[in-house]
């Protein structure tokens, strides 16, 4: 099976899981909002898809002269933009283009190899994923438990020194903290490695079913290589997960803090409820809802690439190779790829809109 | 069921799904080339090592890693034209002919001997015996014909063959098993030196005739010492021994060599300075970061004099530089010592022909005609071209700020302020994206003075001066573009001088012809030399080269920047 495929399925279970809850123990009014959603995805695809092909052929520039540069013939330019359809009136290659994506074909780039997109995707998507992932939950982690910290101990000693430590690490460039990682661990101390995703010796002759190395050690049952890859992740899941953990502690901290003053808390307290129970149990659940969305839209935007973390250790995945067929004006690749993105989007939007439900029953679609 | 063991049982079913539906590696790609079917017994003798599953311990394969931030564009030498691509194809091929290592002398390569008719219009090549790709299977001279044949006709896909085939190739034949004939179109002087392009070296005859393959699936076999095993997009490609080659290149002293890539000099900086990679190759250039490996005890920076030249492009047939005296004064107040000393810290090096350092003839004809800077002389033609303190020259300089890397913005302020010194000259600024800003420059009807830089095809001074007479001169407009005529008698001579120096076939007359053309180019300012970028080779102490090979310490690599991988050793 086709890495890129094989990545979608791994993201799509957990999808299907929710799905088959909302329609097995869900609201009736859930389901249909659920259904209603996924009717409305089509046409939020269908327009950025159209918006992303008109924007690319508005901008100055096309891919067989930034390919050629100064080299080649006007003839073979001419011969090489007729070869790619691109002379094609804008109508046929806009046809070409939804019929393709109808078809689950990504096309084929027009520079660099004239590779499949798919083929591409699959090398580059898994290795974000498998950055983006981690450091989101590292940075949950961070995020939740310090800001409810925060929040329960407010105006004391561990608030203030929570909060600071927020707005330092959400002030901090991500390349810059990156680089000071780099110089510490991997130059200076020599614990950890500066770039890539496994040693250059081990990864040798790895089987890469998934792309997803992690996985594809486990699979292939080679520790050295699993341990190779968990050593490579630790500086680039570090650093893009504290930096996002600064926006996660200040908006759990202040959601806390609203809940905390809520009647059913003083309530659960009277109760004689245990103050970790109401804290922990009770307020943190209810003050979720935004950090959610938030997560959300967090992961959507890095699955586009975490394109400074990609660039600083070298990692090889959709940042850096968007941004790269974006220069080239390669139509067909970034075309493709976004289109794949809103997919994505679309899919963790849903499943967002499905975890409110399950975190705060009061929530009726 | 608790919390923790529904996420155990959960990894466990995605784990045992992913096995499932496991199938074939993705560290290869594109489409497959069946290259299995081999014809000879794999020799015993062989210094390398074909398993590439040999575990990472310190009694493994000896093995050097290079770090680069280069990228594989394609690796089918028909249509292959990067640098990077270029350097995996000369190690794991060969072309008819080669560079001996660190210089620009040429040497037997599948060709063990050479020969060319009188009229300089055909060579005759006899191949050497046993040249075998790295499965064992055998070439000969039917088989490089039908190379030539593959490569010439799938020129229209990216233009290599196109500026490295046809343009020189009239008809081509195998004489014999061993003897190719090629004939030209017309007595090309520096033919030999085309014939050791990645074009000319032979893909495996499993590569089908009418197609490009980009990205062959590993293990892919050239004729050359070297073979790619194993290639991960964006991570490393390895490299062993091809146990079947039989040149005159010395045996490999390592059995694996790694590529590894990166996105940008800093980072590669980094992993040198921590070991992860024992040389770092082009583009770590950036004067910090070479000041700063400088300085870590036990790495060494070796500096190869380039190939890759920055230049402004000077359109003469738009106003105001279609005036000579304005040209002469844009020369004459260049004062290229500021522009390294200030925008590249010391590291790049003036450039006063377009034929840089190293190559045949190069000179300094730029710097005998105008001195510069000569703010007094530049005044002088200016006044002789109309212009004056209170009529200054109005002039318009474009460049593509995203194309030459983050110092091209200040390459241009930089001569800005040199030609505004004058007090005669206003400047205006025009930055423009790359594809639009080179069509521009080529179509010759948008900027009168541009920069552009240039890397060579082949290593010859013919290919520093030819692209930039002919057809239009890539914006110079001192030929029609259809047409090839000469716009005037100056840009007449110029081109009887190319054609001469290009078709000739004694090296001392050929010295002397681009003596003359560069002073006469100088002179008619077609184009305006500023500099050229040298690359650096950084490694560590326990990697050497080959002694009896020039520029020992830049490892081998000379003015054709070929690094050769079979020179290297490790001590580690």
């Amino acid at each position: 099976m086709h890495p890129l495929a094989l990545t979608f399925l791994i993201i799509g279970i957990p999808a299907l899981v929710g799905l088959t809850y909302v329609f097995v123990r869900g609201s009736s009014g859930l389901r249909r909002y659920v259904v209603t959603r996924i009717i409305l995805t089509l046409p939020m695809i269908f327009i950025l898809a159209t918006v992303i092909f008109v924007v690319l052929r508005l901008l100055p520039g096309d891919p067989v002269t930034s390919a050629l540069g100064p080299r080649g013939s006007p003839e073979l330019k001419a011969r090489m933009i007729d070869d790619l359809g691109l002379n094609d009136p804008l109508l046929v290659q806009y046809g070409r283009f939804l019929g393709d994506i109808a078809r689950f074909d990504l096309g084929t780039a027009l520079t660099e190899g004239r590779r499949p997109i798919a083929d591409e995707m699959g090398e580059r998507f898994p290795a974000t994923l498998e950055l983006v992932v981690p450091a989101t939950v590292l940075a949950l982690l961070i995020g939740l438990i310090p800001g409810t910290i925060a929040a329960h101990r407010r105006r004391q000693a561990p608030d203030y020194a929570i909060r600071l430590f927020s707005v330092i690490i959400y002030s901090i460039p991500v390349f810059w903290l990156g680089l000071m990682f780099q110089l510490i661990f991997s130059v200076k101390l020599g614990w950890l490695p500066v770039s890539g995703r496994i040693d250059a010796i081990t990864g040798i002759g790895l089987e890469r079913t998934t792309n997803i190395l992690v996985f594809d050690s486990i699979l292939s049952g080679n520790w050295v290589a699993f341990r190779s890859v968990l050593i490579h992740l630790v500086l680039p899941v570090t650093t893009l997960g504290l930096v996002l953990s600064g926006v996660f502690v200040r908006l759990t901290r202040i959601n806390v803090i609203e809940t905390l003053q809520q009647d059913y808390i003083t309530a659960a307290r009277a109760r004689g409820i245990k103050e970790r129970v109401v804290v922990y149990g009770h307020a943190l659940k209810n003050a979720m809802i935004p950090v959610v969305t938030l997560i959300g839209l967090q992961v959507a935007i890095l699955l586009a690439g975490a394109v400074l973390t990609e660039s600083v250790f070298s990692w090889p995945g959709m940042g850096r190779y968007l941004i790269d067929r974006i220069l080239a004006r390669d139509f067909t690749a970034v075309q493709s790829v976004v289109t794949m993105f809103a997919i994505f989007v679309a899919m963790i939007s849903l499943a967002v809109d499905i975890l409110y439900s399950l975190l705060d029953p009061r929530v009726r679609y | 069921m608790k919390r923790t063991t529904k996420w155990l049982v959960l990894l466990v079913v995605l784990s045992v799904l992913a096995a499932a539906c496991g199938g074939d590696s993705s560290t290869t790609t594109a489409a497959a080339v069946d290259t299995t079917d081999t014809t000879a017994a794999a020799p015993t003798t062989t210094a390398g090592s074909t398993d590439t599953t040999v575990p990472a311990t310190t009694d493994g394969p000896k093995t050097i890693i290079i770090g680069t931030t280069d990228s594989i564009a394609g690796l089918d030498s028909a249509d292959a034209y990067a640098i990077h691509d270029w350097e995996l194809l000369r190690n794991i091929g060969e072309a008819l002919l080669s560079f001996a290592p660190g210089t620009t002398d040429i040497v037997p390569g599948l060709a063990s001997d050479y020969s060319v008719s009188d009229d300089g219009l055909v060579y005759t090549f006899n191949l050497r015996d046993d040249i075998m790709f790295g499965d064992g299977t055998p070439l000969d001279a039917n088989m490089y014909v039908d190379h030539l044949t593959r490569m010439l006709t799938l020129d229209g896909s990216g233009g290599v063959g196109g500026a490295l085939g046809t343009p020189f190739i009239d008809s081509y034949r195998a004489v014999d098993d061993r003897t190719v004939e090629i004939t030209l179109k017309d007595a090309f002087g520096y033919f030999p030196q085309v014939v050791t392009g990645a074009p000319y070296m032979p893909m495996h005859p499993d590569f089908p005739i009418d197609a490009l393959i980009e990205f062959p699936d590993a293990p892919v076999y050239g004729v050359g010492v070297w073979m790619i095993t194993e290639y991960v997009p964006g991570e490393q490609t390895v490299l062993e021994p091809n146990p079947y080659y039989s040149g005159s290149a010395p045996a490999p002293k390592v059995d694996r060599i790694i590529i590894r890539y990166f996105n940008d000099a800093p980072t590669m900086a980094k992993a040198i300075e921590a070991g992860e990679i024992d040389i770092a190759w082009r583009t770590i250039g950036q004067p910090d970061l070479l000041a700063e490996l400088e300085g870590v005890d036990g790495l060494t920076v070796g500096t190869v004099p380039g190939g890759g030249v920055r230049f402004m492009v000077i359109n003469h047939q738009l106003a105001p530089t279609d005036n000579a005296d304005v040209r002469k004064a844009l020369a004459a107040l260049v004062d290229r010592d500021e522009i390294s000393d200030r925008v590249y810290a010391g590291t790049a090096e003036p450039l006063y022909s377009m034929i840089p350092v190293g190559f045949l003839g190069a000179d300094e004809a730029f710097d005998d005609v105008y001195g510069a800077p000569d703010i007094p002389a530049a005044q002088a033609y200016l006044t002789a071209a109309g212009y004056s303190e209170t009529n200054k020259l109005e002039l318009q300089i474009a460049y593509p700020p995203e194309h030459y890397g983050g110092t091209a913005a200040d390459l241009i302020q930089l001569l800005s302020e040199q030609y505004e010194a004058s007090g005669m000259i206003n400047v205006e600024i025009i930055s423009q994206e790359w594809s639009t800003y080179i069509g521009a420059v080529i179509g010759g009807q948008d900027y009168a003075v541009s920069l552009l830089g240039w890397f060579f095809d082949y290593p010859d001074p013919d290919n520093y001066l030819a692209p930039f007479m002919n057809n239009g001169g890539l914006g110079t407009m001192i030929t029609d573009p259809d047409t090839n005529e000469p716009i005037d008698a100056d840009a007449q001579a110029l081109m009887d001088l190319l054609v001469q120096a290009g078709t000739e076939t004694d090296v001392d007359a050929r010295v002397a012809l681009y003596a003359d053309l560069q002073q006469k180019y100088a002179e008619n300012v077609t184009t305006l030399p500023l500099f050229f970028l040298p690359e650096h080779v950084v490694y560590w102490d326990y990697i050497s080269a080959d002694d009896a090979a020039a520029t020992i310490e830049s490892l081998n690599i000379g003015p054709t920047f070929d690094l050769h991988y079979e020179l290297l050793d490790t001590s580690k």
